[in-house]
């Protein structure tokens, strides 16, 4: 499954460490593709993306993609922004549950109403991606 | 003013404090075999600054000495490790204590720091989340499931403004309307300017020390009556979707607290929150058992919260008022309580108080540190 991609005319703010774990996550958005981590003994999803399972402790664990689908839990405006962020202010951010059952925290693009029903897309920087919600 | 001449220095501020809090408690400098300092902001130059203020002071310690820190929780963990320092016998009298200096401090530079401080730096710090957004959201989210109103919100800053206008070492006190709250400029959506925290320097020194030794310097003073201690295991936001504003950290906190005190809630004549915005306050008071759950914001906004009212939060008046000196608001939590439990707080004195309770926290509230105090008749 292919996520939509935004075109952002700019560099990103504050871009990511990308470690040779994270890696696999930031080339895949890229691609369109949200990821994450399982652990193979437990089953388990967790995000961000982990080397191991943090519930088992088990170290094999297997990247998975997520729908990208979910619940809009909370959001704000955030007006007084860092810095580095003073060319995107005011920030729309929030927290998205999503269907797997992971809680993530993200932009938000448009002004969805809570609960509202979210897919995630890509934000394509001119120096690589970010990840965002809207409503669907 | 950034640029303005300096006027003083940290341990110029703090070294007559620790003599005058000495001095109030009837002992002489021999009797401290410990320090426990809150760590310092990034902005005070001297390094290890625990160490060169026993020099400042000329103080040999057999107990310890220390910088503590623990984010939003410094001043709190400091006093707690002091308490720690006198329970275990490495010493009859420790001193917690600390300075926090930033009101200098440019905003948006300052943000920069915060920002990395307040979740994951590759997955959350990347969309500019702030230390306050986290707390916005729960504003948001708190406000959609329960109905509670921007004014009923707001009312606490008023509220801890009128606190505030009765405390000498108020940072505010100048009279705020609910009408000003409401109409401030934005700040993280929907609270504006009088419902987050402002830039606050301060600085505190309390004694800690055994109970016969107190007994003995026939000066009033107050103990520690419970104390718990409770870490989600989050940053910030749990990975597995849960009632965020439910401040889980903080109920199990209170319980232990309460436990071990052998109090309720319902016994509590007065609470002093860590609470940096007016929503944080609301949510610490449900989850400390002072309000219902639902209904912190409405009663607040019917006075309950208020002094005179059932249960007065933040007679200081709070973060918003009082000021927030981030890494010494624990401390001036627990300072609060003293003045209250010693009956020294003049008007906003709370009348026959016996037992008050503090808190403090980091993040959002993923970690709460609850201490008991009680009045000695």
């Amino acid at each position: 499954m292919t996520l939509p991609i935004v075109d952002v005319a700019r560099t990103r703010p504050w871009p990511p460490r990308v470690s040779s774990f994270t890696k696999p996550f930031w080339d895949a958005l890229a691609e369109g593709r949200f990821l994450t981590t399982r652990g193979r003994t437990s089953g388990r999803l967790t995000f961000p993306p982990k080397p191991f399972c943090p519930y088992d402790w088990g170290r094999e664990i297997e990247w998975v993609e997520l729908s990208g689908r979910g619940k809009l839990y909370s959001q704000t405006v955030i007006h007084a922004v860092p810095a580095a962020f003073a060319g995107e202010a005011p920030i729309r951010n929030g927290i998205v549950d999503l269907d797997e059952g992971l809680r993530v925290a993200a932009r938000i693009l448009g002004e969805p109403a809570l609960d509202a029903a979210m897919e995630c897309v890509v934000l394509r920087y001119t120096d690589g991606p970010l990840f965002a919600f809207r409503g669907r | 003013m950034a640029d303005a001449p300096l006027q003083a220095l940290e341990h110029e501020i703090l070294a007559p404090l620790v003599i005058d809090a000495m001095a109030t408690a009837g002992l002489p400098k021999e009797e401290i075999g410990a320090l426990v300092f809150a760590m310092c902001r990034p902005y005070t130059l001297q390094k290890y600054f625990a160490t060169f203020m026993a020099n400042y002071l000329r103080l040999p310690l057999k107990g310890t000495i220390m910088e503590v820190l623990g984010n939003g929780m410094t001043g709190g963990m400091a006093f707690d490790e002091a308490v720690n320092a006198v329970a275990l016998g490495h010493s009859d009298v420790a001193l917690a204590l600390g300075i926090n200096m930033e009101s200098q401090a440019n905003s948006a530079e300052h943000m920069m720091t915060t920002m990395r401080a307040v979740g994951d730096v590759d997955f959350h710090s990347i969309f500019g989340f702030t230390p306050i957004s986290w707390y916005a959201m729960d504003a948001v989210r708190y406000m959609h499931e329960f109905g509670a109103t921007r004014a009923e919100l707001a009312s606490v800053a008023v509220k801890d403004r009128r606190h505030a206008a009765l405390n000498p070492i108020a940072q505010f006190k100048k009279p705020l309307t609910l009408d000003e709250v409401l109409g401030a400029r934005p700040i993280v959506e929907p609270l504006g300017l009088y419902e987050v925290p402002p830039r606050s320097d301060g600085a505190v020194c309390l004694v800690v020390c055994a109970e016969e030794v107190a007994k003995a310097s026939a000066r009033p003073y107050a103990l520690v009556r419970g104390r718990g201690f409770f870490h989600e295991g989050a940053h910030q936001i749990n990975e597995v979707p849960n009632d965020m504003t439910a401040f889980v950290s903080a109920q199990g906190a209170a319980a232990t607290a309460y436990r071990s005190a052998g109090i309720t809630a319902a016994d509590l004549d007065l609470a002093e929150l860590y609470a940096p915005c007016t929503i944080v306050q609301v949510l610490a008071g449900e989850a400390l058992g002072l309000t219902p759950r639902g209904k912190g914001a409405a009663q607040a906004a019917a006075g309950e919260t208020s002094l005179g009212g059932r249960i007065p939060i933040c007679t200081s008046g709070g973060c918003l008022s009082r000021g927030h000196p981030a890494y010494s608001t624990g401390l001036l939590t627990i300072y609060e309580l003293w003045e209250q439990l010693t009956h020294r707080a003049g008007e906003r004195q709370v009348r026959n108080a016996r037992l008050g309770a503090g808190s403090c926290e980091l993040g959002n509230y993923n970690a709460a540190l609850v201490h008991v105090l009680e009045a000695v008749a």
